[in-house]
């Protein structure tokens, strides 16, 4: 066996103990417990509220551009931390590189802006 | 070493005449985009225009790359431009060209989202032009994934449209579970030699291999890219994404998209997998036999022209596989056969789309039937049309010969024989194909026109120009083969 399947054996064996642990802990209390299923119960939990109407709702699809945009900047977050702490280091030439990331991601939001996209209408 | 020199950071060199072509695109990209948020409306018929002059713009300093002719090599070695780079980059942007006046009357009368399109197929070529020289697997993953996202976009522009909506999404999801095997193997493979660069790559997969994962790595890579150039059995979502996304988008993706997916296999497994033709070869020559036989038998029975001319793709890309499975025994003939077939590919599958477009422009139908007596009606597209197939079935004079021709020479080269065999498989699928090209011919110059009283043939401009470039370039190729084949000749640089 070589070295790399024997380390992948460690994450086999983590793989095991976790679905084991799992078992344990809900097969326990399935013996321990008490049932007594009322019809209060057995209703969906939905923090509290009466869940009303069916499962199957719709969710407003404006949300989903404010998703898309909201990933936009998330991503050049991800790439603007790590480039921030060396940026003594990149100097003049860092500066402009992220300075065209950020100009094209711009890009992306202005589009978003012109098009409307950001009116809740 | 402290922490500091580690951090330490250098300016990489950058050698900007190398990366010109690809700053070029973005920088048109950008700026048709800036443009329709300035002037929206107004813009509006000018932005074929521009996305044109700017594709046309970036082959000029393809062009100064390619009188220069010094190889460069940038980024560590994750970014190569050699003399093959060059021409799939060339080749990729005059497709793109060609993509564009198709798209002009198409995208115009429909309505749709002018503005975006543009700029959409203009990133995806850029994609495809990074794709060419990419020599990592960083590099390579994010060109392809360049050029698939705004293709999955595009296959669903007509966004009203039922067809178009189920293309888009089978060609995302498959697209999709293709990169996820393909990064899973490309993970294997960074496993192996802790490193992305194909050069370590090849040296390492050149070792010993106990527990079988190069094997695995490269198989999944492999599949990965058969999705892309739809091989059988992964090609599934082809003909159904052909058939719903606007036409001149199914041409880029018949074409460029299928391009792009040849040209990666090139350089994985020329560059990174030359020492595993074990594995390499036997794939290769079960996809290629599969895909060759199971699209032209598919095709046979299509009743719809974009849905056999997607099937007649899938079968064509198995022509083009059909070398890679003899890359041990014949490699220079090999990628000569494979990117000769490429770029004489382009322009007459192209060009029967053209002719597609312009008989569905006035017939308002996708049917075979509706071909019925088009030379009565018009003469000129009957002629098109002709070459176009007669190149895609491979008769002199029309360029699809000489492309068929280097296949088997590539495969008899070889003397083995897995690769004569393949030879024989080649020659009777290149006769089954002519079944269903020939039944379109039949169509066009024997059968009567129908009764209709549509009114008289005419064809855009922009139409006309794809039609006439295609043609001079699909005869040309056939009668002058050797100018096809100087292409070909300097892919052999590639071969070790």
């Amino acid at each position: 066996m070589s070295e790399l399947v024997r380390s992948y054996l460690v994450v086999a064996l983590f793989g095991v103990a976790a679905v084991g642990m799992v078992a344990v802990m809900l097969g326990l209390a399935r013996f321990l417990r008490p049932t007594r299923p009322t019809r209060q119960k057995l209703i969906a939990y939905e923090s509290g509220v009466d869940p009303s109407g069916s499962e199957w709702v719709q969710s407003q699809v404006r949300y989903y551009v404010f998703a898309v945009l909201f990933v936009v900047f998330d991503v050049e977050a991800v790439f603007i931390f790590p480039w921030a702490i060396q940026l003594e280091d990149y100097g003049l030439f860092g500066l402009v590189e992220m300075g065209i990331f950020i100009a094209i991601l711009a890009l992306g939001l202005g589009y978003a802006w012109r098009k409307g996209v950001l009116r809740w209408a | 070493m402290s922490l500091a020199t580690l951090l330490a950071f250098e300016r990489p060199p950058i050698d900007w005449h190398a990366i010109a072509p690809e700053l070029t695109l973005l920088v048109v990209g950008s700026l048709i985009t800036l443009a329709d948020l300035i002037w929206t409306e107004r813009i509006r018929p000018l932005m074929p225009t521009l996305a044109g002059a700017g594709l046309l713009a970036t082959l000029i300093p393809i062009l100064t790359l390619a009188v220069d002719g010094t190889d460069r090599v940038m980024f560590g070695g994750a970014y190569v431009i050699d003399d093959l780079s060059l021409v799939l980059k060339a080749l990729f942007l005059i497709a793109g060209y060609l993509v564009v006046l198709l798209s002009v009357d198409y995208i115009r009368n429909g309505d749709y989202h002018e503005n975006e399109y543009y700029s959409l197929l203009l990133s995806s070529l850029l994609g495809m032009v990074l794709l060419a020289s990419s020599r990592d697997l960083i590099t390579m993953f994010m060109a392809l994934e360049l050029l698939s996202i705004p293709a999955y976009m595009l296959a669903g522009w007509r966004k009203g449209g039922a067809t178009s909506n189920e293309a888009s999404i089978k060609y995302y999801l498959m697209g999709v579970f293709a990169s996820a095997i393909m990064l899973y193997g490309m993970s294997l493979l960074f496993g192996m030699a802790g490193s992305t660069a194909f050069d370590d790559i090849r040296v390492a997969l050149a070792g010993p291999d106990p527990s079988g994962m190069a094997i695995l790595g490269v198989l999944f890579v492999l599949i990965g890219f058969s999705f892309k150039v739809s091989a059988v059995p992964f090609h599934t979502w082809a003909p159904d994404t052909y058939e719903g996304a606007p036409t001149p988008v199914t041409a880029f993706l018949a074409v460029a998209s299928k391009a792009a997916g040849f040209v990666a296999l090139l350089q994985l497994v020329y560059v990174a997998f030359p020492t595993r033709e074990d594995v390499v070869e036997p794939f290769f020559w079960i996809m290629a036999a599969l895909t060759m036989t199971v699209g032209n038998l598919l095709a046979l029975r299509q009743t719809n022209i974009v849905r056999m001319l997607a099937y007649s793709g899938v079968a064509q890309g198995g022509f083009m596989l059909a070398p890679f499975a003899v890359v041990g025994d014949a490699p220079e003939q090999s990628i000569k056969a494979v990117v000769t077939y490429l770029i004489i590919y382009v322009f007459m599958n192209l060009g029967a789309f053209a002719v597609v477009l312009a008989v569905a422009a006035r017939t308002n139908s996708g049917e075979i039937s509706s071909y019925s007596g088009l030379f009565h009606r018009s003469p000129g597209l009957a002629v098109a049309m002709t070459v176009f197939l007669a190149g895609l079935a491979g008769i002199p004079p029309v360029s699809g010969w000489f492309a068929k021709f280097l296949i088997w020479n590539a495969l008899l080269d070889a003397s083995s024989p897995q690769g004569s065999l393949l030879a024989v498989v080649v020659a009777v699928n290149a006769v089954i194909a002519f079944g269903y090209y020939g039944r379109i011919m039949r169509e066009m110059w024997m059968s009567d026109a129908p009764e209709v009283t549509e009114p008289h043939f005419t064809v855009s401009r922009a139409l006309k120009a794809a039609i006439v470039l295609t043609i001079i370039a699909t005869l040309a190729f056939g009668i002058y083969p050797q100018w096809a084949a100087r292409f070909g000749d300097i892919s052999t640089s590639l071969a070790l």
